[in-house]
Formats: C-alpha cells, sequence, structure tokens
C-alpha cells in the first residue's frame, strides 16, 4: 500500500521537475501539428468555399473578380498564423531541456491557434461566399463584407495572441 | 497521469513508422480527392466548351503536387530511422518528432487537395462560359496549393534534429 502510494506520487511530482521526459516531446510536436493542420483547414475551407462563389458570379461579372479575390486572402493569412506557431513552437523543442510544463503550454498553444484558425477560416469562407454574390448583384454591399470579413478575422488573432503568450512561456 | 506511462512503454519506432505511412497515404488521399473533384467538373464542363480541355488539366497538375509533397516527406522521414540496440531520450524525441511531422504533412496536404480540387471545379466550369476567368481563378488555386507547402516546411523544421543513433 505504502510503495503504490509513493508509486503514484512519483508520477504526479515527475511534472514538477525540469528535466524533460519523453512524453513532454509527444505533446510539444503535437502542439506544433495541431496549430499547423488546423490552421490549415480553416484556410482550406475558406480558400475553397469563397472560390466557388467568386467562379460562380465572376461568370455575370467579369470585372469584380479581382476585388472579389479579399476573401480568399484573407483565408490564406490564417494559414500564416498557424504556420507562425508552428515554427515558434518547433524551434523551442529541444532535446535537452524540455520540461513537461513547456510540452503542456506548447500543446495548449497549438491547439489555441489552431482551432480558432479553424473556426475563423470557416466563418470566412461563408462570408465570403454570400458577400461576392451579393456585391456583384449590389454594389454598395462591398465595404459591409469587408467588414463582416474583419470581424471574422480578428477570432483567429484572438487565437494568435493567446498562442504567442503560451508558447513563450 | 497514466497517460505518460503509456508514452514511455510504446517504443517510438511504432511513433516513426505510424509517421512515415500517415505522410504519404494521407497525402495521396488529399490529391486523390482534389482530382477527382476537378476532374468531374472539367469533364462535364468540357462537353459543351471542349477548348477548355488542355489548359484546365493545370487545376489536375496542381492536386497531384500534393502527393509529391507527401512521397518527398515519407522518404525524406524515412531515411532517419534505423535500428539502435539501446533506447534513450533522443530516440524518444525522434519518434514524436516523425509522427507529428507525418501527421502535419498528411492533414495539410488533404486540406490543401480538397481546397485546390474545390477551387479547380470552380475554375473549369467559369472557363467554360467566359475564356477571360481563367487566369483569375488559378490565383485563386495559387492561394491554396500554398498550404500544402506550409505543411512540407513544418515537417522539415520538425524533423530537422531528428535522428536514431
Amino acid at each position: 500500500m505504502h510503495a503504490l502510494l509513493t508509486y503514484y506520487l512519483s508520477v504526479f511530482l515527475d511534472s514538477y521537475t525540469d528535466e524533460p521526459t519523453s512524453s513532454s516531446f509527444f505533446f510539444g510536436f503535437m502542439g506544433c501539428a495541431a496549430a499547423l493542420v488546423f490552421a490549415c483547414f480553416g484556410a482550406a475551407y475558406g480558400t475553397a468555399k469563397s472560390g466557388v462563389g467568386v467562379s460562380a458570379m465572376g461568370v455575370m461579372r467579369p470585372e469584380l473578380v479581382m476585388r472579389s479575390i479579399i476573401p480568399i486572402v484573407m483565408a490564406g493569412v490564417i494559414g500564416i498564423y498557424g504556420l507562425i506557431i508552428a515554427v515558434i513552437v518547433s524551434a523551442a523543442i529541444s532535446v535537452s531541456s524540455y520540461s513537461p510544463y513547456k510540452g503542456f503550454a506548447h500543446f495548449a498553444a497549438g491547439l489555441s491557434v489552431g482551432l480558432s484558425g479553424l473556426a475563423a477560416g470557416m466563418a470566412i469562407g461563408i462570408v465570403g461566399d454570400a458577400g461576392v454574390r451579393a456585391t456583384a448583384q449590389q454594389p454598395r454591399l462591398f465595404v459591409g463584407m469587408i467588414l463582416i470579413l474583419i470581424f471574422a478575422e480578428a477570432l483567429a488573432l484572438y487565437g494568435l495572441i493567446v498562442a504567442l503568450i503560451l508558447s513563450t512561456k | 497521469m497514466f497517460l505518460l506511462n503509456i508514452l514511455d512503454d510504446t517504443d517510438p519506432y511504432f511513433w516513426a513508422f505510424i509517421g512515415v505511412g500517415l505522410a504519404i497515404g494521407v497525402s495521396v488521399a488529399g490529391a486523390a480527392w482534389g482530382i477527382f473533384i476537378t476532374g468531374t467538373s472539367l469533364l462535364g464542363a468540357a462537353v459543351k466548351a471542349p477548348r477548355i480541355r488542355s489548359k484546365n488539366l493545370i487545376s489536375i497538375i496542381f492536386c497531384e503536387a500534393v502527393a509529391i509533397y507527401g512521397i518527398i516527406m515519407a522518404i525524406i522521414m524515412q531515411t532517419k530511422l534505423n535500428e539502435v540496440s539501446e533506447l534513450v531520450l533522443d530516440d524518444y524525441y525522434a519518434g514524436y518528432s516523425i509522427f507529428w511531422a507525418g501527421m502535419t504533412v498528411g492533414l495539410a496536404n488533404l486540406a490543401c487537395g480538397v481546397c485546390v480540387g474545390i477551387c479547380g471545379s470552380g475554375c473549369a466550369l467559369a472557363d467554360a462560359q467566359d475564356g477571360s476567368l481563367f487566369v483569375k481563378m488559378l490565383i485563386i488555386e495559387i492561394f491554396g496549393s500554398a498550404l500544402g507547402l506550409f505543411g512540407v516546411i513544418i515537417g522539415i523544421i520538425m524533423t530537422s534534429n531528428a535522428n536514431f543513433d
């Protein structure tokens, strides 16, 4: 009974030492992967959904196509956010001193930028699709579409801010 | 907390080999998905506008490039794998880095392949109706194909220090 208690205590106390355990690398790299993969999913959704809208409205109004690439550029920026955090996290993982604390911090950073990028990318895609189709029929809606897209992009920015704070812990 | 013991007990080669398999397998799945999305639209649109047939093969090639990224990364990652007799902490680092690099490359290429496929489909349909739209829609596809490159970049950075020795 006493042996079991000390075993469990030693497992808990492992996280409070500075030395790297093998699991800290697992979570650190999982954070790096999550940052990029989820942000890429969001950027891909945004690009594809807006692209379909652009191709549909470009048939009737070809002169508006270059203005309508704005939602696609904003979706691409979300991929860049994920890339930034993935590069920061993968540079911070070193074999010599990587405690479980850092590993879990980097995992949280990856999840925060990744999942918020996924959500923002989906929002940008759906708003961009509806926005470019509406702007083709009513040109005064262009500014409104841009405003809504900016609010959606800010969501990914919030995730990037939190991830930057977490990854420098 | 028991998860930490499971990670210590599983062999890092398990993770590393699964990573290599995922890098190529999921990338190819993304490329295939994109190719059939673009291909069906291209073939359907070209019935009434056969002039678009050769130009829009570029969209198919963009999707194929995604599979090329996957095979490049899988070959790079598998050169780092060699059997050692005694496992140290460096080997666990290498195993996890190769696994997560494979997941990154595979899933980023999956998203990129589907995105380029959908954009290529829109490109073919728009081109069939108005030939001047082809180049403008291609710009959108290029934005989409950058996502696969992001995955390759991060995969290379992640596995740069990984070695079993």
